[in-house]
């Protein structure tokens, strides 16, 4: 139940770590897993953060305002088969306007709505998916 | 009336005749039951009467002719009986269960999964198995769920199966709980303080006994089939 001044953990290496909705894309209602949303970063991430060995330079900047994709959501997402995933943490993947990653890899697990919404690049990045 | 115009206007005629047959039409159609009775009913022929779109050969409408006696409020029917919804769950569970060992399994003797216990489920169409602890047991009849806890790479992660799912291949008990938990939902475990963190080394564990006391042939096998994976785990 991502919408407005949501605040999300930024799960790759682009150098942003916590980033707040601005806005949805296509859609009135909240986001889930899967949808693309408007995010502002709030805090970049350090050069040595845990799990970022190797990032460089940080490619956005505190201040950012840049397009994202939630891959988890702690609102529970109902599935086809009436199985239900529910994750601890709010978390997005920062892309550009054409929708590639801006970072090069994923640190955690991603929902696998990913696949049903055409993110199977997030997918193949992600090390795990729930 | 007519009688004198009718010499001079033969056409009147057939005007008074046509008049009196729409007259005869409209007594019909307002006394539909009165005219059914004393005209010979035609014999029902009940089926399925699709109407076909002649330019693209496909069904465009149809209906339904019932037999009599199946039209809703008619008196001899007999009544439904007085557990449908039971009858209906239990006929859904013997079919998607017909071994019985999901509802041994989840039912409530002795041997069943409780809260607090670590399962493993593994899906059919694929990905990896999903080991996590048992937060709760939904039992709903056929739409009976469990709901798993694990952490994957530090973010906790809560899943609901259905039990009687089709695509839940195999649920295999990893782990029983050393004691009885005191409480039917442990959503305690949310908490930090309380969260039992990753199954992953039970899990671990549990593979590499499987393999010690089985042979190659079932090892490889594991969580394939649901009825020997529980069975194994059970004697255990």
């Amino acid at each position: 139940m991502i919408q407005l001044k949501t605040l999300l953990n930024c799960i790759d290496n682009s150098g942003a770590a916590i980033v707040e909705c601005a806005q949805i894309i296509g859609q009135k209602r909240h986001a889930s897993i899967g949808d693309r949303i408007v995010v502002v970063v709030q805090k970049q991430r350090s050069a040595n953060a845990d799990g970022m060995a190797g990032a460089g330079a940080p490619k956005v900047k505190r201040g950012d305002i840049r397009h994202a994709i939630v891959v988890r959501t702690r609102q529970p997402v109902q599935r086809r088969d009436g199985s239900v995933v529910r994750f601890d943490d709010n978390a997005c993947v920062l892309i550009n306007k054409a929708g590639d990653p801006i970072g090069s890899r994923i640190n955690g697990v991603v929902g696998s709505e990913l696949r049903k919404k055409k993110w199977s690049r997030i997918l193949s990045m992600a090390p795990m998916q729930a | 009336m007519n009688a004198a115009p009718l010499a001079r206007r033969p056409l009147g005629c057939l005007k008074a005749t046509l008049r009196q047959t729409r007259h005869q039409r409209l007594l019909v159609r307002h006394m539909a039951t009165e005219a059914s009775q004393t005209t010979s009913k035609p014999p029902v022929q009940h089926g399925f009467y699709p109407i076909t779109d002649p330019k693209k050969k496909t069904i465009r409408t149809a209906f339904a002719v019932y037999p009599q006696g199946t039209v809703a409020g008619v008196k001899n029917a007999s009544p439904p009986p007085s557990n449908v919804l039971q009858a209906l769950h239990e006929a859904q569970i013997k079919r998607l269960d017909p071994t019985g060992v999901r509802t041994a399994m989840f039912g409530k003797n002795r041997d069943a999964v409780k809260p607090g216990d670590v399962l493993m489920i593994t899906h059919r169409r694929g990905g990896e198995p999903f080991a996590g602890v048992v937060m709760s047991i939904r039992r709903r009849g056929i739409d009976s769920a469990v709901l798993l806890r694990n952490h994957l790479g530090k973010i906790g992660v809560e899943m609901w199966f259905k039990i009687y799912n089709k695509n839940v291949a195999g649920i295999d008990i990893i782990k029983r709980a050393p004691k009885r938990a005191r409480r039917a939902r442990l959503t305690y475990m949310r908490q930090p303080k309380h969260d039992m963190g990753s199954v992953e080394n039970l899990v671990f564990e549990w593979k590499r006994t499987r393999k010690v006391f089985s042979t190659a042939k079932s090892a490889a096998g594991a969580g394939g089939k649901n009825a020997k994976g529980a069975k194994a785990a059970k004697k255990k």
